[in-house]
């Protein structure tokens, strides 16, 4: 168990009364954003005080077309997902549920990396974020008590991420390149949809298709305008890390003063939306993702770089700090160098801070750009099929 | 290692302890080669990791799709692509036996049907009650495990060290 957790135990209850998600924090509210566009963000160890790197914002949600509204704080910010997932235990709001074409409860799975799952009903809400609106968007309840429990197809690697404390934050907001979660693959023949969508008439659900204006959505190309991507902005950290980190999340890319892609290279995505990088002669696939508390990247017989010992076999423990350099390569040719060190986790985490740039663990056979590749950088990210100064998404710039 | 490689043997049954002796293996040897033959005339033949090739052929239900057979160095890659968009592939040791599988796709494949016996074993491997916020690299007694990916394209892959064929490098299963 690293220090954090042992942290959390003791502040928990203090945490819970706080973050009851139902109003606006201070240096959070809509009000205070400085531009209609900019969304305040931080780094942290979210509201259950049990994660480091993790990017954390509020999401206002209102029953569609009223003012029936309630901000919810310590949502986690995912370019490695899309779509709106909430805690039901965060939201006082009665929502519209979306039915299966058949009439039938519509409940959703997402199934991540570390092999938890996030499964509930679909519901409609209005999203709002800095003064960007986005009418009835599809997005989904999480540990709904009344609703079918998860099908085997979706539950079977184990952990459910239906809790504040298994999902470490009140929801997950889900803005990678995409405009859906599963996208056509989802909307054609219901034989050949992947276990993503299931119609539950009872509480025996099976898998089923939707049309992609049904399926769980990128809020951000919802919006009326601002809607082609958005730039994430965050300072540098010192090698030992910080305990706090406020950063933005802006709207657009291109459309406004504060979003322009200077000198930003672009990366376009390929259809998985995926980079290329080459370390040491070897490509692998590659993904910028902020829900990724690290840079995970290979192995130890690859490396040279350590696993932790015992339960943080997920990070990398070496003596010293190692400096990398990678070369990312995008679609469309465009490549440059990423230099990146990799600290000992356990030594990092003994500072008790919980922002992170020097942050890894094993991977084998991919790059993950986790939340340090962030930190100190101006990351832009090209939406699928949205117009914009670098052409139509999806990419990555920076 | 090789306490843990005698451990893994018993615990495949019969046809991975005849594999102690050299008479066996004679007949392992001759049992690869109807197999290839039986790869050849019948690509789709699917199993479970840890089981020999031709004793299920109940998995291919479950993986509809282009099924594709490559024969690699020390080793024979069944891959499949399934309709519903994640493609599965299966690495069969010379001796017929399925050594590790991996996958890609926006679903993590059926693994209680490709993992068979080892499943509970995995199951209680990536156990986790909150979650991790990141890929997944565990190894347990028989197993080791490792997961990635994102929305979309989900990877992973389970392979058995112990009968990995010697001259497979693990980085093979991929």
């Amino acid at each position: 168990m690293r220090p954090l957790n042992l942290l959390a135990l003791a502040s928990v209850p203090a945490l819970l009364a706080a973050c009851g998600g139902q109003t606006t924090t201070g240096s959070t509210s809509v009000a205070a954003t400085p531009a209609g566009n900019v969304q305040p963000i931080q780094v942290g160890s979210g509201p259950a005080n049990n994660m480091v790197d993790g990017l954390l914002t509020s999401v206002t949600i209102c029953v569609p077309n009223t003012s029936d509204c309630q901000t919810i704080s310590g949502i986690q910010i995912d370019t490695g997902s899309v779509g709106l997932r909430i805690l039901s235990s965060q939201v006082s709001l009665t929502l519209p549920r979306i039915s299966a074409a058949n009439g039938d409860p519509l409940g959703n799975c997402a199934a991540f990396a570390d092999l938890s799952y996030a499964w509930g009903p679909m519901a409609t809400a209005d999203v709002k974020m800095a003064n960007e609106t986005a009418a009835s968007v599809p997005i989904q309840l999480l540990g709904t008590p009344a609703f079918p429990g998860a099908p085997r197809l979706c539950s079977q690697c184990g952990t459910a991420a239906n809790s504040l404390t298994s999902l470490g934050a009140n929801g997950l907001l889900g803005i990678g390149v995409f405009r859906q979660d599963c996208g056509p693959a989802c909307s054609g023949s219901p034989s050949s949809a992947p276990a993503i969508y299931f119609s539950c008439p009872n509480s025996t659900c099976s898998v089923t298709s939707v049309p992609l204006q049904n399926q769980l959505q990128n809020p951000v190309w919802l919006f009326p305008q601002d809607n082609n991507g958005v730039l994430i902005q965050l300072p540098s950290v010192p090698a030992t890390g910080t305990s706090t980190l406020s950063g933005s999340l802006i709207f657009g890319i291109g459309t406004r003063a504060n979003n322009a892609l200077g000198s930003a290279r672009v990366y376009m995505t390929d259809g998985n939306g995926e980079l290329t990088t080459t370390f040491r002669g070897s490509a692998y696939p590659s993904y910028l993702d902020t829900g990724s508390d690290g840079l995970f990247f290979l192995d130890d017989s690859t490396t040279g770089l350590p696993a932790c010992p015992g339960e943080d076999s997920g990070y990398y423990c070496p003596p010293a700090t190692v400096a990398y350099t990678a070369t990312n390569t995008g679609n469309n040719g465009t490549l440059a160098q990423v230099s990146f060190s990799i600290a000992n986790a356990e030594t990092l985490f003994q500072t008790g801070h919980v922002a992170f740039d020097n942050l890894g663990g094993p991977n084998s056979g991919e790059f993950d750009w986790g939340l340090p590749f962030f930190l100190g950088r101006s990351t832009f990210i090209g939406i699928e099929e949205q117009n914009s100064p670098a052409g139509a998404g999806p990419f990555f710039a920076y | 290692m090789l306490r843990h490689r005698c451990r893994a043997r018993r615990s495949q049954g019969r046809r991975a302890t005849a594999r102690e002796t050299p008479r066996a293996r004679l007949r392992l040897v001759a049992l690869a080669i109807v197999l290839s033959i039986g790869w050849l005339a019948a690509p789709r033949a699917w199993a479970t990791l840890g089981q020999s090739a031709e004793s299920i052929a109940a998995d291919q239900r479950h993986l509809r799709g282009e099924v594709r057979s490559v024969a690699g160095a020390g080793f024979q890659m069944h891959e499949i692509a399934s309709a519903d968009g994640t493609t599965v592939r299966q690495y069969v040791s010379p001796a017929g036996t399925v050594f590790g599988l991996s996958w890609v796709g926006p679903t993590v494949p059926d693994l209680a049907q490709l993992l068979g016996p080892h499943f509970d074993e995995f199951r209680a491997g990536v156990s986790s009650p909150v979650r991790r916020h990141h890929p997944v690299a565990v190894r347990t007694e028989h197993l080791i495990i490792e997961t990635g990916g994102h929305m979309r394209a989900l990877r992973g892959r389970v392979y058995l060290p112990d009968l990995v064929p010697t001259s497979v490098p693990q980085a093979a299963i991929q």
